[in-house]
């Protein structure tokens, strides 16, 4: 079920009436109806799938109680192993498998050993996975790390595995912050209620407003790259930096929003990442919940910063080759993450990091939409060739016709308006703010002009989000 | 005082959505307003046909109809009036939607619907396109719902806000209050020709992946029955082609002609017509006649409804 669906609103609002007004009298029989809705909000993309959230629940909840009962540290780590082995491994079946083996045959090949292809498998990559196996593995790890007692109540555990308003796409909860909120009774605030529906207002805008116009004219781009030349490419990438950036931080803001109607603080995602000064504040504003995952997790247990320098940039390097390799099984994500782990690197030796002012935001932009170019390219050939494109044959740019040319008016706009609004915020906060005005009117007005903009503006019934497929 | 928290919660909720309903009201109106007042381009034209053309030979169909009837040679050679409201880059579906509301409103003696031979494919866009017709709802409601409803079962409820009604409509409105679209009576000529280079002998179709949608199928045999209902004498018509064609195989094509002898509505194939055929001169491009061909082609089709007598005059 898509967020920006008419299936997705009905659901929530049964779902937001039943929470609230029949089963509010326990916390239990509220977990109970939010792991109901959370298997029917997956099921209805597939069903077959859900059986693989179940056995990642009941392995990580087993596994969390008998770390917690082993008396001696070895068993403890045997038992970890167990739900990193088992995650890990569905995760490497499922999104990596046909990667590896299609990899493995085409390097023979370079070398001169040709293998018939026959062991690569009709394998569907069910939606999430990247997401719900972090977060369970997250339980585990912080049990073992004793950060954490293992809870006994299974419902609460697995609604936190399944939570639907962050099940597919993030952000990626820490079971510390997430599992005690399952086991507390939850008061209906107006507060949260309020916060909530505006948070989701600004996600819709810009999942649907921004996001889905630029995708417009992007793949018109990125989809023909031999019909077009280097200034329609870079105006490309840079419409595809403000598409992911829409989609992605719309996609966390409608499933914080989501939450906070049922009475859930979830984690910040995206703090207007465009605005970062160097590429390793970027890092502490994009994705954040996946970027502190791996500092916590791979980064710190590698060592982090607290060794050699050459370790130093080595664990760097590791963490972002990796964090790479989660976004998808291909060689552009893989690329992608290599550039980004060499940026964190060369800001180490000459020492960029902590910079301010405009010259240095617009460098780390560059260099991030240089990054994007990977990302968004449909291999790593169509990659090169685009970078070589910008640089020799700069050309005209593609204004299309008829759709094309109206998308890409539509996209500057919503970007344009997206930049007014997140300048605002990181710059003069305190001036002419709509929502902190002191008339009631005025407020409601601002949030009802933004709605009207994503009925006006908003592209409707075309696309999924970007991150339901890593 | 959790109760208290509902109340307030409801209050507010409640405000936002009178708010929302009068912006709504107010900036969809003059959304509307933007709209309707646009005098040239693809909105227009369709405006035109809908709310006031009286023409008593219309064109309907896609971009081949659009660029391939000339009102102005019917008005000579038949001496009555006509309107092309053929709309490019739309399918069956949009057709047969925008019949239903101007015969609500006109009664032309003569609908020429131009057949392109995957009418009946299915076809995503077809489906997606049928958002041109959006503005068109709060007036047409009962022609449009139905059609509409193929895309969208809560169609009624999205489209209750106005503007979305008049969703993505604004860049279009602006271009050509900017930048007028000339078109005679719907009819926009394209000239220059064709190169020899740009054609192969013959189309090879690969008809095998191809399945027909029902849904066109049955909105082709509704629009049959618009037609018969409002005593409009219906008439289908394939536009010439530069290439020999063979459309033998093709299901879609060979079900439109079936279901055009059922009916009883005539099919004038203009497909592999000799006088159009490698005949670079009167192409624009591979599938497009020029402004020359149009001229011969509609005079060509002029004269077949004189001879059949498929006006009265």
């Amino acid at each position: 079920m898509l967020f920006n669906s008419l299936e997705f609103f009905l659901f929530l609002c049964i779902v937001f009436v039943l929470y609230w007004f029949v089963v509010y009298k326990n916390h239990k029989f509220q977990n109970v109806l939010l792991l109901i809705a959370s298997y029917v909000f997956y099921g209805w993309w597939d069903w077959r799938f859900l059986s693989l959230i179940a056995l990642s629940t009941l392995t990580d909840y087993f596994v969390g109680f008998r770390i917690y009962q082993s008396k001696d540290k070895l068993t403890q780590k045997r038992w970890l192993w167990v739900s990193v082995l088992f995650n890990l491994g569905l995760l490497g079946f499922f999104k990596y498998y046909n990667f590896f083996i299609e990899s493995w045959i085409d390097l023979s090949a370079s070398v001169g050993y040709e293998f018939q292809n026959t062991w690569t498998l009709k394998v569907i990559l069910p939606v999430g996975i990247s997401f719900y196996t972090f977060q369970t593995l997250s339980y585990s790890i912080d049990i073992y790390r004793k950060k954490l007692k293992p809870t006994n109540d299974f419902i609460a555990f697995a609604a936190f595995v399944s939570f639907f308003p962050q099940l597919v796409a993030g952000p990626i909860e820490r079971a510390t912050n997430l599992v005690p909120q399952f086991l507390k009774k939850r008061k209906f605030t107006y507060q949260n209620f309020s916060t909530g529906i505006k948070l989701m207002i600004w996600g819709f805008f810009l999942k649907l407003v921004v996001a889905d116009r630029a995708a417009i004219y992007v793949d018109a781009v990125y989809n023909n790259i031999e019909n077009h030349d280097g200034l329609s490419f870079v105006v490309a990438t840079v419409l595809f930096a403000f598409q992911i950036y829409g989609d992605f931080a719309g996609y966390s803001l409608i499933a914080i929003g989501t939450s906070k109607l049922f009475g859930f603080d979830l984690m910040t995602n995206f703090r207007r990442p465009y605005f970062a000064a160097s590429v390793s504040e970027f890092w502490t504003r994009w994705h954040i919940s996946l970027s502190t995952w791996f500092r916590d997790y791979l980064y710190i247990p590698l060592g982090g910063n607290r060794v050699g320098k050459m370790r130093w940039l080595y664990n760097l390097f590791v963490t972002f080759l990796i964090s790479g390799l989660w976004h998808g099984a291909n060689w552009t994500f893989i690329a992608w993450g290599a550039l980004n782990g060499l940026y964190l690197i060369a800001e180490v030796l000459v020492n960029r990091k902590n910079r301010r002012g405009i010259i240095n935001v617009l460098l780390t932009f560059i260099l991030i939409n240089f990054a994007w170019i990977f990302f968004r390219a449909n291999s790593i050939d169509n990659a090169f060739y685009i970078i070589k494109t910008i640089f020799t044959t700069p050309g005209r740019l593609y204004i299309g016709s008829g759709d094309d040319i109206a998308a890409l008016l539509y996209a500057i706009l919503a970007i344009g308006i997206l930049l007014f609004v997140e300048t605002k915020k990181e710059y003069f906060n305190a001036l002419l703010s709509i929502s902190k005005n002191k008339y009631e009117v005025v407020r409601l007005t601002g949030y009802a002009v933004v709605v009207f903009m994503i009925l006006y503006f908003g592209v409707f019934g075309k696309s999924q989000f970007i991150y339901f497929q890593f | 005082m959790i109760k208290k928290e509902y109340k307030l919660a409801l209050i507010k909720l409640v405000k936002f959505i009178v708010i929302l309903l009068i912006t709504d009201f107010v900036l969809g109106a003059i959304s509307k307003q933007v709209f309707f007042s646009q005098e040239t381009g693809k909105y227009a034209r369709s405006t035109h046909a809908i709310n006031e053309t009286n023409a008593k030979v219309l064109v309907l169909g896609s971009s081949h109809a659009h660029r391939h009837y000339v009102p102005k040679v019917f008005e000579e050679e038949l001496n009555t009036s006509s309107y092309n409201a053929g709309a490019e880059g739309q399918q069956l579906l949009y057709h047969a939607a925008l019949q239903k509301m101007i015969l609500k409103r006109t009664t032309p003696d003569l609908i020429i619907l131009n057949i392109d031979e995957d009418f009946l494919y299915t076809s995503k866009e077809a489906y997606d396109r049928l958002s041109d017709l959006h503005p068109y709802y709060a007036n047409h409601r009962r022609e449009l719902k139905p059609i509409l409803g193929l895309k969208s079962k809560l169609i009624g409820f999205k489209l209750f806000f106005r503007s979305y009604q008049t969703n993505s409509t604004i860049v279009h409105a602006i271009r050509y209050y900017a930048s007028p679209q000339i078109d005679y009576k719907g009819y926009r000529p394209l000239f220059g020709k064709v190169k020899p280079s740009d054609s192969t002998d013959e189309i090879l179709l690969n008809e095998e992946d191809k399945k027909i949608d029902q849904n066109f199928v049955k909105v082709l045999r509704d629009l049959i029955a618009t037609a018969k209902n409002k005593k409009v004498n219906l008439v289908f018509v394939t536009s010439p082609t530069l290439q020999h064609v063979d459309n033998s195989k093709n299901i879609s094509f060979t079900t439109i002609q079936e279901i055009a002898k059922k009916e009883n509505i005539p099919l004038v194939d203009f497909f592999n017509s000799k006088q159009f055929v490698s005949q670079y001169k009167l192409f624009h491009d591979t599938s497009h006649l020029n402004n020359d061909g149009a001229e011969l082609f509609t005079k060509l089709l002029a004269d077949k409804i004189k001879r059949m007598k498929w006006i009265n005059n």
